[in-house]
């Protein structure tokens, strides 16, 4: 059976597992989703104050949509890397397409940053209305970015799922690396400041390089779609950054094919 | 039209803990140039299933019986040879897997039905019963993290039973539960087998293969060894292959000076077997074979269920049976006629010792296995002659 196929043939499971995913992440704290809002706008507050402190100003709004579109994909890291090790039970005892597992909390990450973009938009454009602007009518565009976000962050949870399945380090290695990716994806900053530092260093091929990061194409094109005066680099380091956020999740996908059938071994 | 078809069928495992899945693990072994142990958990096997049939697979524990359905129901993938199944595939392997604590009775209805590939509409239609007979009408909006393990096992069977595949798994799902819940068990196999089901039947109580099974298989260290009509089958197995892998705790001790050398157990036609039926008559052949002359020796039994419960123990002092003296090799017969031990699996124990008890020639605890199937509908452990009688009436 092709993939569409087997996952259509298994749409219930699928979003019934979404909805587990959904239901048990917040269950037995008070503040319930309320958490999926406050944690990216604590950090949002931290950032900036931090920043200020720096001399270096990086306006608030800026700042609000990396952390959103961040907690998105940091979250798909961290549930991805044990959707398939967390489920040892459920692998073994029953036969269902494994892909439905790595789909499913991609979806549930989705749905979650979905509902906190309901809050971010009007936080946004009272923000932006204190200075006079508003959210430009690009802003329309932005589901066509949430694909690729999305299709860049199933592609993360399928690689990362199969793998720590045989490779129990990750969990570890992940910690270090997401904090890595952190600090080379504009999220506290913007691109505009990668720019000053490339002219000052005289290397503007460094600016094209940091582009080919595709959650600086993300993150970057979310903000040049909402905010009046964002910039979106367009050169040979941003195509090449979307093009891996569209199609990573091919290469991920055949390695996730190739090790499934020994999962159930493994527990 | 056969329902699963196996050909030249193996498994192999990593032997886990000698490989730890870490980075370490892996230099190590890297470096070492080792090749990554291998454990035959099936290898080369062969056969066909027709629609319909109900078939038991036994086998000594850690034999491949469970690695077999595994790969039956796809969630594993054989290391070589091919399996197929014609058909929609359910396997009744553990009752509540895929239950998420934090979630509800209610929530995990659907949750567990639509793992186990039941659609909504249906269990729309079934929530009804599914709680009731799981008994958690006041618990259904209660995380099941606290339910007690019995109402979890009780959701678990209630909602998989509503399962309605073309072939059904079973591994051993009967060993768990009170009697209520194992007849109720029972009761919904026989319904599948009314229905031109097939069935795969994983089980050590051999009087549920005997009594369920059309045909038997015998897997051994990963072989299938024997197959073919249960009570064969499983005489086979009692003969030559229970006990292996544990869980059979038999000792044995004496000075040998008679040496108990063989026994047979002998059905009510004079033929040798490893399954009895209640009612009729039980005989064990003890051979034995004197070293010395033994003045007055006492030849005694005793029977245990499967799971180590004394039954009855007697011996031929206590029977008033008078040996007077033997030497070298002889056969003596134990009968118990009519035989009241209802179905299960037992062993009988054998002893030889001095007529005041201070020898012990040879003793065997718990060293021969046979079945008892109970064609009757009685329930119970053991059979008490009963009847009654209407004394008064107005």
């Amino acid at each position: 059976m092709s993939i569409p196929a087997d996952i259509l043939a298994h749409r219930e499971l699928l979003a019934n597992l979404v909805m587990r995913n959904l239901k048990s992440r917040y269950k037995d704290s008070v503040l319930g989703f309320l958490w999926s809002i406050l944690t990216p706008l604590f950090m949002a507050l931290i950032y900036m104050v931090f920043l200020r402190i720096l001399a270096r100003g990086v306006p608030m709004t800026e700042i609000l949509i990396g952390v959103f579109a961040w907690q998105f994909m940091v979250q798909c890291v961290f549930n991805g890397l044990t959707c398939i090790t967390d489920n040892g039970n459920l692998i073994k005892k029953v036969s269902f397409p494994r892909v439905i597992l790595p789909l499913a909390t991609t979806i549930s990450n989705l749905i979650n940053f979905l509902l906190t973009l309901v809050v971010q938009f009007p936080l946004v454009a009272v923000l932006l209305g204190l200075h006079g602007q508003h959210i430009n009518l690009a802003a329309l565009a932005v589901p066509a970015v949430i694909f690729v976000h999305f299709f860049f962050c199933f592609g993360i949870v399928l690689f990362l799922s199969c793998s720590n399945v045989y490779f129990r380090d990750l969990e570890h290695l992940v910690n270090v690396l997401v904090t890595a990716f952190f600090f080379i994806t504009p999220v506290m900053y913007s691109y505009a400041m990668v720019e000053q530092i490339a002219v000052a260093y005289n290397l503007p091929v460094l600016a094209q390089v940091y582009m080919a990061n595709p959650m600086a194409v993300i993150i970057s094109a979310y903000r040049a779609l909402i905010l009046p005066d964002a910039v979106f680099p367009l050169g040979m380091g941003t195509y090449a950054g979307a093009a891996i956020a569209l199609v990573f999740v091919f290469p991920a996908y055949r390695l996730f094919k190739k090790l499934q059938s020994n999962f159930s071994d493994m527990f | 039209m056969n329902a699963i078809e196996t050909r030249n069928l193996s498994k192999s495992y990593r032997l886990q803990g000698s490989e730890p899945p870490t980075m370490f693990g892996k230099l190590n072994r890297v470096f070492r140039r080792e090749k990554p142990k291998l454990l035959w958990a099936l290898s080369d096997v062969s056969f066909d299933v027709r629609q319909g049939e109900t078939i038991g697979v036994i086998g000594p524990n850690g034999s491949g019986k469970s690695s077999l359905l595994s790969l039956i129901a796809g969630t594993t993938a054989p290391t070589s040879g091919t399996v197929t199944a014609n058909g929609r595939i359910s396997s009744l392997l553990e009752l509540g897997a895929g239950f998420h604590s934090e979630l509800t009775g209610r929530e995990n209805i659907f949750l567990n039905g639509a793992i186990l590939g039941i659609p909504k509409a249906i269990l729309r239609e079934r929530f009804d019963s599914i709680v009731d007979f799981a008994g958690i009408r006041e618990f259904l909006d209660m995380p099941v993290k606290f339910y007690s393990s019995g109402m979890y096992v009780r959701l678990g069977f209630a909602i998989a039973v509503e399962m309605d595949p073309n072939i059904l798994l079973i591994d051993e799902v009967l060993a768990v539960g009170d009697t209520a819940f194992q007849i109720k068990c029972l009761a919904r196999i026989r319904d599948f087998q009314r229905r031109g089901k097939t069935l795969v039947l994983v089980s050590h109580a051999l009087q549920t293969v005997e009594e369920f099974c059309d045909r038997v298989f015998l897997i051994h260290k990963g072989k299938l060894v024997a197959e073919g009509r249960p009570a064969e089958v499983i005489f086979k197995y009692l003969k030559s292959y229970m006990g292996e892998g544990g869980g059979l705790h038999a000792v044995e001790y004496g000075n040998r000076d008679i040496e108990i050398t063989d026994v047979k157990f002998i059905n009510p036609s004079g033929g040798e077997t490893g399954t009895f039926t209640t009612g009729e008559a039980f005989t064990a052949e003890v051979s034995y074979n004197a070293r010395v002359r033994v003045d007055r020796p006492v030849f005694g039994f005793a029977v245990k269920t499967g799971n180590g419960f004394y039954v009855f123990g007697s011996n031929t002092q206590i029977a008033g049976y008078k040996l007077d003296s033997i030497e070298g090799q002889g056969v003596i017969r134990l009968k118990i006629n009519p035989l009241t031990l209802m179905q299960g699996n037992f062993f009988l124990s054998l002893s030889v010792h001095s007529w005041d008890h201070s020898v012990q020639y040879h003793r065997q605890e718990d060293w021969y296995p046979f079945v008892v199937k109970n064609p009757t509908r009685e329930p119970g452990i053991f059979r008490l002659n009963s009847e009654w009688d209407l004394v008064s009436k107005d």
